[in-house]
């Protein structure tokens, strides 16, 4: 009985240690067949983990037309930063005692400790430009809107992005007291007025007639409404935009400050 | 194999599903009886957090308003040094990755408060977009202080719902901080413990900076002078 359990015993070990033979060596085939597949494989980084909240990144929005800037200290504004020669001037406020602002144009560069950008600002002729220093300016705002003025065709159309969201007929300068040409920016509105020549609402823009430069505020250019709808459009005003009341209540919902100006 | 995942398996403390739960106004046993983890279902319920029902205490609304300030800092300056393109090459990429990042947290920690979000302040970023040197330096700072606080904000909120949340903010904020150091040639791992750092301590950085500014008076209600 004892010898028959211990040949039992025995048999029962040879069987268990060829199982764990068979087991090591299955094992071996597969880790070696593993590791020569993985030493020609690429290497690989786990995954990165999940976020617990929003999983997605934000995209930047569409890219700005432009950016301006509020003037915080007043500065003289020259033809390059390494030159001093002045080609203007830029004050704190407009004469309409909002902040006054600039275009920014985009270039920048640094000259010792400075660093210099590159404006556009008021009250100078077609694209007047210069450089002042980033530390005279705040913080810039991006805009997307650009505002198209055609002289021969009179019309206003606002651009946002490339498309169009604005289309008006408008009066603009008489042959003696032109709205001049070139590229400014709008720089503030004006409403809740009692003036029912200007309108509902009135924008001032960077741009200054040549014509009319004694006028009280130093003859800057507006984009208006109108008590005289019958006169739009045509060449009638002393250098202004002016549309139907309508028209620039529409605008105002559309168009932000800041919106880059062509007149052409 | 990421499919087989079940959220109760990842979130057996019920931090993820206290958060959902407080997103979406569901049950915790909907999300763990449905929720998979990489699934559609899960990834839905966790982009959606603007249609939050809010629940969260006093002490929680203040720690993730301030965290919205901060992080709505660190998205403006980001997006803007992306859209001058002034940097160098190296930062650029930062700013681009980082600012989708914090764009990102904006938007979720907004989703957490809900109605108590705070809205933008104005920022002026002094030129800090447009120079590689200064850019990097500051970038080092905010992201080593943001993490720092994560941290620290981590043992004061009420709900485990935001503690969920903030830990999510953390560890990609780390690895924001790891990655501008590698690029400033600062150890990005230099010790072996981080300290957490005090809301003090962050709002001195920032009022340092003077980056929060005033928003410009643009309108007026006074008659104009134009030439008409």
């Amino acid at each position: 009985m004892t010898r028959a359990r211990r040949k039992q015993r025995s048999e029962f070990g040879t069987a268990l240690a060829l199982v764990g033979l068979l087991i090591g060596a299955a094992l071996a085939i597969v880790l070696l067949g593993g590791s020569s597949d993985r030493s020609s494989a690429e290497p690989s980084l786990p995954p990165s983990p999940r976020s617990a909240l929003a999983p997605k990144n934000v995209a930047l929005g569409p890219d700005p037309v432009a950016y301006w800037a509020p003037v915080r200290a007043r500065a003289s504004v020259r033809v390059s930063p390494t030159q001093s020669q002045v080609v203007g001037e830029v004050q704190r406020r407009t004469p309409e005692g909002t902040t006054n602002l600039v275009l920014v144009l985009g270039n920048a560069q640094r000259v010792g400790r400075t660093l210099w950008v590159e404006v556009r600002f008021p009250g100078v002729p077609d694209d007047g430009r210069g450089w002042v220093p980033r530390s005279v300016l705040g913080g810039y705002t991006p805009v997307r809107t650009r505002l198209i003025v055609d002289r021969a065709r009179l019309t206003a159309t606002l651009l946002r992005g490339r498309r169009r969201v604005f289309r008006a007929r408008v009066g603009v300068g008489t042959p003696s007291t032109p709205t001049p040409g070139g590229h400014f920016y709008v720089r503030n509105q004006l409403h809740r007025y009692r003036s029912p020549f200007y309108g509902p609402i009135a924008f001032g823009t960077s741009g200054r007639s040549s014509e009319v430069s004694d006028w009280p505020a130093g003859g800057f250019v507006g984009i208006h409404g109108t008590n005289r709808p019958d006169l739009i459009p045509g060449r009638v005003s002393y250098g202004c935009i002016r549309m139907a009341n309508a028209d620039i209540l529409r605008l105002a919902r559309l168009m932000p400050v800041g919106t880059p100006l062509t007149v052409r | 194999m990421a499919s087989e995942l079940t959220l109760e398996a990842v979130d057996q403390d019920g931090a993820i599903a206290e958060v959902l739960d407080e997103l979406t106004g569901g049950t915790r046993a909907d999300f763990l009886g449905k929720a998979v983890v990489g699934g559609s279902a899960l990834t839905a319920a966790l982009a959606a957090p603007a249609a939050a029902k809010q629940r969260n205490t006093a002490n929680d609304i203040a720690i993730l308003r301030f965290d919205l300030g901060l992080e709505y800092l660190q998205a403006d300056m980001y997006s803007e040094a992306e859209r001058l393109g002034r940097l160098k090459p190296r930062t650029l990429d930062w700013a681009r990755v980082v600012g989708a990042n914090e764009r990102a947290h904006v938007k979720a920690i907004r989703g957490l408060l809900g109605r108590d979000a705070i809205k933008s302040p104005k920022f002026n970023f002094r030129g800090v977009t447009e120079d590689d040197a200064v850019f990097t330096e500051t970038a080092v700072a905010f992201e080593d202080l943001t993490a720092a606080l994560l941290k620290t904000q981590a043992t004061q909120v009420d709900s485990r719902g935001i503690l969920a949340a903030l830990v999510s903010l953390h560890s990609v904020e780390a690895r924001h901080a790891a990655w501008i150091r590698h690029i400033a040639g600062i150890v990005p791992a230099a010790d072996a413990i981080d300290e957490p750092t005090s809301k003090a301590k962050v709002v001195r950085l920032v009022r340092s900076t003077k980056f929060v500014t005033s928003t410009p008076r643009t309108k007026a209600r006074r008659k104009p002078r134009y030439t008409g």
